[in-house]
């Protein structure tokens, strides 16, 4: 049987080579953010460092940590899903020559062993070329962290020699998982398929494909239904969730869906005709090239909107949740020097700590790393609308949650660690309202703080001007304090900070990803224009030029990326319902943010690369005399 | 003139006792696709039996269920009702694995498509049959069963690289490579020129000739005159037959048959 798979593999080779290649780039990609999320998550916080550049460094390498989670996360769901509609579409091309198989005599285990071991030979290859793909991954997602400040310079996703056992393991593993499926249906292929020349005989709407689309289907609403009550972090998690779970049921439902899109696509002509039609009668070819796009764009809008659309959310929260005129950044407690200049109605000064809290004792302690603000209770509830819950600060050496909420609950008594002093335990008394953009954790009062931390820790002090106040005076004195800015510059420079931190997570966590569903794309499509020369060839006697073939079939890709892109849209959409929930829950205002500039570049890629592969395919498809192609059945 | 026999109702063939000698028999089957109005019964109650060591040849106008006829005795197609015997093996409700089995070991195909592997050499080809059935087959059986079709110079030629023909011939050897009981040739000159119809048609008479029972479906009546006996299809059900008759005289009947 294995001379048998050698000399397909000679005539067949593009099918081969592409799922060898989503198996080398799936496992590339998968020991690549683990080797990274393992470093980060243990890099050792350099000796001697003082606490504000200690707390900045244990951020950094957290949220270096997540984000890698979140990569490899995302690049294992891409590997999975990838590799098995590679594997599963290969094997629906390769039908005729299987019923031919069938028909000489294979029983359903022949054809199951042949197609897995195929599979296994495949994953064999794509692995061991994944796994130096993966040294160069590694670099480069390093670089990223590196690049966005997260880690130190030259931090690099360490080499582990047990790396290569996972390495084998998820690529022997997702080949097997996509060939199982695909090689049951084979077993079944019916011999006198192969005497039928219509080809795509087989239903294309499994039993497999209902399941999982309608399980996913159901999935993805639950979790848009769950988005609002999952806080900031976690509803953002569930949103995204949502939209990559709605990708993988749009996609299994796919060949309901192709046909039905595409009859809306108005045609005229005989070659647009031809496209139309095609697209309707190569219902599995059209479904395995909309299944990459689908999820490409499901997960890339649907990550970029959430991220675009908390930012704008947490952005306009926190205009609402500002009063005040300007905002003075300084370093210490620069309170009373504020209030006591003229024509200052009142002034909030927020002291900026690295917080950590820790919960239980002995052996079995938990911490917390975060931030802390020490405030004046007055001051900070007339600053801030909506947290007067701040005010239950006055009762001594207590605590109160803020609005980053990572700190612990009302009613909890944790131990707190602010800069290079152990303030004991403190109890939570009360807490103000999560914000969606994040904030401080602990809020807490001077008299609970040594004056030494406060004094060479940075602060923020909100300033209203009187009614009679002279403004330059009032500038010009705060200006002596520190640096000023006006309410609205202060929160636009702000969330500018953050955009480009969201920029930043969204090119970690998609980049590499989204660069792989780009391969799973046009492999589909070379997959796709391999058995179709006797189909180019017919239509060529019929009186078409090479040149309207090729058009044709560039109509019929352009077509399908379109059905791929309203798809992937559908799926995102999920994410944009489960966004507007979340901001409506979270700040009272449903915020939508749709990165319609994104939304170009991704459309305008994709035709492109579909475009380019379709017709190259397609014109090396056409190269030969129509009529030398026609009678070779197989 | 050689002497034509002729009956208008199913039975045995003059000479062969019915149940036991047949190599393929067929006991009321029918074979309907489709359901409600817009059915069609393509197999209609036929009883039939083709004789041990016979040559028969199926004729019949398009759409009278030949080649359905074929694919019900070969097991390639379930029938709806009656019964399907190979020899004495009753494969009316074979599993899949029985009746891949069967194909490996106990009948071969011939189609007029050929359905070779276009990735394998000729010799490849041939020898599928037998490593599908886990043997590893010395190339010397392989070759002889390319000499014998005449392609022993062709063997490690692909399929695109021969004429239909040849092709033809390759799909011959792949077919007897196992010494199958029965073989089942679906218009098997159907895409051929005179000369290679000639050829390959010469083949199957020499096979015959050597006691080997071949079932053909075909509507060349040059090619049915070849075989011992013509069956005639007509709307699914046995409507006449033949024995020893000339090419004239089946061309005749099938006329008549088709008025």
């Amino acid at each position: 049987m294995l001379g048998l798979s050698r000399a397909t593999f000679r005539q067949r080779w593009p099918l081969f080579v592409g799922a060898a290649l989503t198996v080398c780039i799936g496992v590339a990609l998968v020991q690549s953010s683990l080797l990274v999320l393992i470093s980060a998550a243990t890099l050792p916080v350099p000796a001697g460092l003082a606490p504000a550049a200690r707390a900045a460094f244990v951020e950094g390498s957290t949220t270096a940590v997540t984000l890698s989670a979140l990569t490899l996360a995302f690049s294992a769901f891409l590997a999975v899903f990838i590799v098995s509609s590679t594997f599963a579409f290969t094997v629906a091309q390769r039908r005729p020559e299987l019923a031919l198989l069938r028909l000489v005599g294979a029983g359903r285990g022949a054809m199951r062993r042949l197609l897995v071991g195929e599979a296994v030979l495949l994953a064999i290859i794509g692995t061991a070329a994944g796994i130096p793909v993966g040294l160069a991954a590694t670099r480069f997602q390093s670089g990223l962290l590196v690049g966005l400040g997260m880690v130190p310079d030259g931090f690099n996703g360490e080499w582990r020699s047990w790396i290569l056992g996972v390495s084998a393991g998820v690529g022997i593993g997702v080949s097997l998982a996509g060939v199982l499926v695909a090689a049951r249906r084979a077993g079944r292929v019916r011999p006198l398929e192969a005497l039928r020349d219509t080809g795509d005989s087989a239903r294309v709407m499994t039993a497999t494909r209902w399941v999982a689309g309608l399980l996913f289907l159901a999935g993805g609403i639950a979790l848009v239904i769950l988005t609002p009550i999952g806080g900031a972090a976690g509803g953002q998690a569930l949103g995204g969730n949502a939209a990559l779970c709605l990708a993988v049921a749009l996609s299994a439902l796919s060949p309901l869906l192709v046909p039905v899109v595409a009859r809306l696509i108005p045609v005229r002509g005989p070659v647009g005709e031809l496209a139309v039609a095609a697209l309707g009668d190569g219902v599995r070819r059209s479904a395995a090239t909309a299944a990459p796009v689908i999820v490409l764009v499901g997960l890339v809008l649907a990550q970029a909107t959430m991220l675009t659309s908390t930012t704008a959310a947490g952005a306009a929260e926190q205009r609402r949740a500002t009063a005040g005129d300007l905002v003075l950044d300084a370093t210490g407690p620069v309170g009373g020097d504020v209030t006591d200049l003229p024509g200052v109605a009142w002034a909030s000064t927020e002291v900026v700590l690295p917080l950590t809290v820790s919960w239980g004792s002995g052996d079995d302690v938990e911490r917390e790393d975060g931030q802390a603000l020490v405030v004046d209770p007055a001051a900070y509830a007339t600053a801030h609308p909506g947290r007067e819950a701040v005010e239950a600060l006055r009762g001594g050496r207590v605590a109160v949650a803020g609005p980053g909420a990572g700190a612990g609950s009302p009613g909890d008594t944790v131990g707190v660690l602010v800069g290079g002093s152990d303030l004991g335990p403190l109890p939570i008394v009360a807490g103000v309202p999560d914000a969606i953009g994040g904030g401080a954790d602990l809020l807490l009062t001077a008299d609970a703080v040594p004056a030494a931390e406060l004094a060479a820790a940075p602060s923020r002090t909100v300033v209203a001007l009187a009614p009679d106040a002279d403004r330059d005076r009032v500038l010009a004195a705060l200006a002596a304090l520190g640096t000023v800015s006006t309410v609205p510059d202060w929160i636009a420079a702000d969330t500018a900070a953050r955009e480009t931190t969201t920029v930043a997570v969204f090119t970690v966590i998609m980049g590499l990803g989204g660069l792989y569903a780009l391969i799973g794309v046009v492999n589909a499509v070379v997959v796709g224009a391999a058995p179709r020369p006797a189909e180019f060839a017919t239509a060529r006697l019929s009186g078409l030029t090479r040149r309207q073939v090729l058009r044709a079939a560039l109509l019929e890709s352009a077509a399908v990326t379109t059905v791929g892109l309203l798809l992937g849209g559908l799926a995102a959409g999920g994410s944009f319902i489960a966004v507007l929930a979340l901001t409506a829950t979270m700040t009272g205002v449903a915020t939508l943010a749709v990165p319609w500039a994104l939304i170009g570049l991704l459309a305008g890629g994709l035709y492109l690369v579909t475009a380019v592969t379709s017709a190259l395919a397609t014109w090396s498809g056409t190269r030969r005399a129509p009529v030398s192609l026609l009678g070779a059945t197989t | 003139m050689v002497p034509v026999t002729t009956t208008t109702f199913a039975g045995s063939f003059p000479g062969t006792a019915p149940g036991t000698a047949a190599a393929v028999a067929l006991h009321g089957v029918t074979r309907t696709y489709g359901r409600g109005p817009t059915a069609v019964r393509a197999v209609d109650g036929v009883d039939l039996e083709f004789p041990r060591g016979a040559w028969t040849a199926v004729m019949g106008p398009s759409g009278s269920g030949k080649s359905t006829l074929l694919h019900c005795a070969a097991g390639l197609e379930r029938v709806d009702g009656g019964r399907v015997r190979l020899g004495d093996t009753d494969i009316t409700a074979a599993s899949d694995d029985e009746l891949a089995a069967l194909r490996r070991e106990r009948i071969g195909f011939v189609f007029q498509g050929y359905h070779l592997i276009g990735a394998l050499t000729a010799e490849q080809n041939v020898a599928l049959p037998l490593r599908l059935a886990g043997r590893r087959p010395p190339r010397a059986e392989v070759r002889a069963a390319l000499s014998m079709v005449g392609l022993g110079d062709r063997a490690r030629h692909r399929p695109r690289e021969l004429s239909g023909g040849q092709q033809q011939r390759v799909a011959i050897a792949r077919a007897m490579v196992t010494r199958p009981e029965v073989l089942f040739a679906d218009e098997p000159t159907g895409a051929l020129d005179s000369a290679s119809a000639r050829t390959v048609l010469d083949l199957l008479a020499a096979m015959a000739a050597r006691g080997q029972t071949i079932v053909m479906v075909t509507h060349d009546p040059a090619a049915a005159a070849r075989a011992g006996a013509v069956v005639f299809l007509r709307d699914g059900r046995v409507a006449d037959r033949l024995v020893g008759a000339s090419a004239h005289d089946v061309a005749d009947r099938l006329v008549r048959l088709e008025a």
